[in-house]
C-alpha cells in the first residue's frame, strides 16, 4: 500500500496549505528531510515536524575557558627569605609578576612545630623517674625530638646516647616512643590547665601510647609482608574453594528445597531445611551407636556400611541407653518396621489421635464385640505406646473373630441350604410335616444375612450372643443419660477426620 | 543458631506426656451472687499440663514446666462467652470461668518455633457434673446438695505428644527438661475415665484430688489384654463348631451325591 503523503492527509482535513494539490507537489522537490526521521514518518508529517521529534541540530559545547590566551603571563625570578630559617639566607624564585613584592613567603604556614614539652628536675624527681631511663638519657631523647620534630624513626635511627643501656633494635622506635609520649602525659596531667577539660582529655588521647598494642600490630604486619609466594597463593586458593564450597552448598540447599516444596507442599516440614547426608556420617549420635556395636560384635558381622537393600541389624541397645531413652521418653523404632512414607517428615501427633482401626469391612462387627467386652473404641484411658499396641492385637483378634464368625455363618446356611434340598429329595417318601418345615426355614434365613447374624438364634450357646443382650441394655441406658459419651464420640469423628 | 542444630535426629521418636481436661466446682449460692452472672452454677478450670502431679499443689498434673516445647495454647470456648477464643502463651496453660453448662472445648496447642512442628488440635468435653458409672454397673446421679458434698469434678485424659526425627537443637531442649515419671503404684484417687466406667473405678476415683499413676496403665493393658484373651477363646470355639460343621456339611453333600 502506498503511503498517503502529507499533502493527501491535508487533503482530506481541508486544511488551508500553501501548497498545490498533490501531484504537483510531489513534482516539487521536497524539503531536504533531516536527519533521523524514517522516511515514511516524514512523508507522513511533512516539514513542519512537530518539535517532540529531536532536531539534530548541531551540537552545541561549552564555551573554550579563556585560559589567558590574550597575552602571555610574565614570570620574575625574585629574592625571598625563609622565616623558617634562622640564618637569613636568601635565595631566589620564579613568581608571577602579577604578585605583591611585598607577600610573605606563602609556604611559611606550613612550618608548623609541635609543642615542646619540658620539664624541671624537680618535676623530673617528683613524676618522671622510671627505672629503665635516667634524667640525662630522658633529657637526650627530647633533645633530639624537638631536634627532628618528632619524627621517631630518625630520633631512633640518630639515637646514639654514650653509656645507655643496649635496646632491642627492632622495638627501639617504640621504646623511645613509649617514653617520650609517657612523660608528655604525665606532664599534661600535672600541670595547670587553663582550657576546658574536654580538650585536655583530647589532647591526652593524641599522646596515649600503646607500646604493646604497637609492637603486636607491627609483628602481624611482619607476618603478612614476610609471607612467601607460596604460602600467599596457597592462602588465595584455600579463600576460593571455602567460596566454593558455600556456593555449592547455598545451591545444594536451594536446590533440595525447591525440590522438596514442589513435590510435598506443606507435609515438607520447612522451613529450616534439614541438609544432611544419608549414611553413617550423618548423624553422630548414629555413627556413636554403630560404633559401640562395632566393639560389641565381631567385625565380620558387623554392618556399618553396607549396600542400602540389606537390612541393617538392630544395633543392641546398651543397659545406659536404654535407661536414658526411658527416661527422656525416646523411643526409637525398628528402621525395618518404618513404612518409607510419601512426606518428608512425620508432624508431630497426639499418641492417642493414632488410635488403630477395625478393617472397613469388619468394621461395625467389631464395634459390637469390643461394646460386649464394653472396651471403649474412641478412646484409651492410657494411650501410651504399648496400650495402643494392646489395643491393636484385641481389634486384630475381634477382626478373627467377626471372620470366623462369617465362616460359620456361611457354613450354617450351606447346611440348610443342604438340608433341604435333601429334605426336598426325600420329601416324596415323606410326610407332610416336614415339608412345611423346610419351607418355613427358608424365609428367616434371608433375614439372617441382613441382620448381619447379631440376633442369630444359631449362635444361643456362645458368650457373645448372651453378652449382646446386656450391650442392648446398656446402649439403651446409655442413650437416656447425660450425653457425655455420645459427645465425645462426635468430637472424635470430628477430629480423625482432621487427621486423615 | 548453627546449620548443624537444624539437622534432623532420624530414627528416633521422643514423646512428652501431657494431660488436658477441667477441674469443676459447685458454687455456693453465696459465692453466685457476687458473680455478674448469677445464673452460673460452677466454676471451672481447663488446661493443658504435664501429666505427672506435683507433691506441693493440690492439682491434677503440672508437675513439669511444658514451656520449653509448648508456645501456646489456645482454648476455644463456647461462644456465648465474651471473647471466646482464648490464648495462652505462658504457664499456666490454663482457663477458668464461671458457667452453667457443659460444651465442648477446641484445645490448639503451638509448639515453640525450634521445633518446626505444627499446631495439633484436640476436643475436651467440659465435665461439670459428678461421673455416674454408665458401664454395667449403673449410678444415678446424685442430688445436687451430695454433689457438692462430693468435692471438685475432675475430667482428664493422659495423652502423649509424639516428635518423630525432632531437629537436633530441639531434641536437646527436649533432654535437658526430662519429664517427671509418673508415681509406680497409687499413691491418690485414680481419674475417672468413661473408658473404665465401672463402680470400682468410680468408686477409686473418690476422696480427693486424682493423681495420674502407672498402675492405671497397667492396669489398662491388662484389661484388653483380658479381653483379647475373651475374644480369641470365643474365636476358637467357633473355630472348632466350623470345623463339625463342616464334616457335617461334606456328609450332607455326600447325600445328596454332589
Amino acid at each position: 500500500m502506498a503511503g498517503a503523503s502529507a499533502a493527501d492527509i491535508r487533503g482530506i482535513l481541508s486544511l488551508p496549505e500553501n501548497a498545490a494539490p498533490g501531484p504537483s507537489q510531489m513534482r516539487k522537490p521536497p524539503t531536504k528531510k533531516p536527519e533521523g526521521i524514517p522516511r515514511e514518518l516524514y512523508a507522513l508529517i511533512g516539514p513542519s515536524a512537530p518539535t517532540m521529534i529531536a532536531q539534530p541540530a548541531k551540537p552545541r559545547f561549552k564555551q573554550k575557558p579563556n585560559l589567558g590566551g590574550g597575552g602571555s603571563v610574565r614570570w620574575e625570578e625574585r629574592p625571598f627569605k625563609n622565616p623558617a630559617r634562622t640564618d637569613g639566607l636568601v635565595l631566589k624564585h620564579w613568581v608571577k609578576a602579577s604578585v605583591d613584592p611585598n607577600e610573605d613567603y606563602p609556604f611559611v604556614k606550613y612550618n608548623v612545630k609541635g609543642p615542646i614539652y619540658n620539664y624541671t628536675s624537680e618535676e623530673y624527681v617528683r613524676l618522671l623517674e622510671d627505672s629503665s631511663w635516667t634524667k640525662e638519657e630522658t633529657d637526650y631523647l627530647f633533645s633530639l625530638v624537638k631536634e627532628f620534630d618528632s619524627r621517631f624513626y630518625v630520633v631512633s635511627d640518630r639515637y646514639d646516647f654514650p653509656g645507655g643501656r643496649p635496646r632491642s633494635m627492632e622495638w627501639h622506635c617504640q621504646d623511645l616512643k613509649d617514653r617520650y609520649y609517657s612523660v608528655c602525659r604525665k606532664l599534661v596531667r600535672s600541670r595547670p590547665w587553663s582550657g576546658d577539660d574536654a580538650s585536655k582529655a583530647q589532647l591526652l588521647s593524641s599522646l596515649q601510647f600503646d607500646k604493646d598494642r604497637e609492637v603486636t600490630r607491627k609483628k602481624y604486619l611482619d607476618s603478612l609482608e614476610n609471607r612467601t609466594p607460596e604460602e600467599t597463593a596457597e592462602e588465595e586458593a584455600l579463600y576460593i574453594e571455602l567460596k566454593r564450597l558455600e556456593q555449592t552448598e547455598r545451591r545444594f540447599k536451594l536446590e533440595r528445597e525447591e525440590l522438596l516444596r514442589t513435590l510435598l507442599g506443606v507435609e515438607s516440614g520447612l522451613p529450616g531445611l534439614p541438609f544432611e547426608e544419608e549414611g553413617p556420617l550423618g548423624d553422630p549420635r548414629k555413627r556413636k551407636r554403630i560404633m559401640e556395636h562395632d566393639s560389641a560384635t565381631p567385625p565380620s558381622a558387623s554392618t556399618p556400611i553396607q549396600p542400602r537393600r540389606v537390612l541393617p541389624q538392630m544395633p543392641q541397645q546398651s543397659a545406659s541407653s536404654a535407661q536414658y531413652d526411658q527416661l527422656h521418653c525416646i523411643f526409637r523404632p525398628d528402621p525395618r518396621m518404618i513404612v518409607p512414607s510419601k512426606s518428608a517428615h512425620n508432624i508431630a501427633y497426639l499418641r492417642s489421635g493414632k488410635m488403630p482401626y477395625p478393617k472397613q469391612s469388619v468394621a461395625a462387627k467389631v464395634t459390637q464385640v469390643l461394646t460386649e467386652l464394653d472396651v471403649q473404641q474412641t478412646r484409651l484411658v492410657m494411650p501410651t505406646r504399648e496400650n495402643l499396641l494392646a489395643y491393636e492385637s484385641l481389634i486384630e483378634a475381634a477382626t478373627q473373630l467377626v471372620e470366623a464368625k462369617k465362616v460359620s455363618d456361611r457354613l450354617d446356611q450351606d447346611i440348610r441350604v443342604a438340608k433341604q434340598r435333601l429334605g426336598l429329595r426325600e420329601s416324596a417318601g415323606e410326610t407332610q410335616e416336614r415339608g412345611e418345615g423346610s419351607t418355613q426355614e427358608t424365609v428367616p434365613m434371608e433375614q439372617d444375612e441382613e441382620d448381619g447374624g447379631g440376633q442369630d438364634g444359631q449362635r444361643a450357646g456362645s458368650v457373645a450372643s448372651s453378652r449382646s443382650v446386656k450391650s442392648r441394655r446398656t446402649s439403651q441406658r446409655r442413650s437416656l443419660s447425660v450425653s457425655s459419651v455420645d459427645t465425645m464420640g462426635a468430637g472424635r469423628a470430628q477430629k480423625r477426620q482432621k487427621l486423615s | 543458631m548453627t546449620s548443624h542444630e537444624r539437622v534432623r535426629v532420624k530414627g528416633i521418636q521422643i514423646h512428652r506426656p501431657v494431660i488436658y481436661g477441667n477441674t469443676a466446682v459447685l458454687l455456693t449460692p453465696e459465692q453466685r451472687k457476687l458473680l455478674t452472672s448469677p445464673d452460673h452454677t460452677h466454676r471451672w478450670t481447663v488446661a493443658v499440663r504435664s501429666a505427672a502431679s506435683s507433691d506441693k499443689s493440690d492439682q491434677v498434673g503440672g508437675a513439669d514446666d511444658i514451656t520449653h516445647f509448648i508456645k501456646r495454647v489456645s482454648f476455644k470456648l463456647h461462644e456465648t462467652y465474651p471473647n471466646p477464643l482464648r490464648n495462652v502463651e505462658k504457664a499456666p496453660f490454663e482457663v477458668t470461668e464461671t458457667g452453667w453448662g457443659e460444651f465442648e472445648i477446641q484445645i490448639k496447642i503451638t509448639f515453640v518455633q525450634e521445633a518446626g512442628e505444627r499446631t495439633i488440635t484436640l476436643y475436651h468435653h467440659l465435665k461439670l457434673h459428678p461421673w455416674t458409672a454408665t458401664g454395667p454397673d449403673l449410678v444415678e446421679a446424685p442430688p445436687p446438695d451430695e454433689a457438692a458434698k462430693a468435692g471438685p469434678v475432675h475430667s482428664w485424659q493422659y495423652d502423649e505428644v509424639v516428635f518423630t526425627d525432632p531437629y537436633q537443637n530441639f531434641l536437646n531442649t527436649l533432654t535437658l527438661h526430662p519429664p517427671t515419671s509418673l508415681p509406680r503404684t497409687r499413691r491418690k484417687p485414680v481419674p475417672f475415665h468413661l473408658s473404665n466406667n465401672t463402680l470400682t473405678a468410680l468408686e477409686a476415683s473418690k476422696g480427693g484430688t486424682p493423681e495420674f499413676n502407672k498402675e492405671m496403665e497397667m492396669e489398662e493393658r491388662a484389661r484388653l489384654e483380658r479381653a483379647r484373651q475373651q475374644v480369641l477363646a470365643e474365636r476358637e470355639k467357633i473355630l472348632a463348631s466350623n470345623a463339625k460343621k463342616e464334616r457335617e456339611l461334606e456328609q450332607l453333600k455326600k447325600d445328596l451325591g454332589d
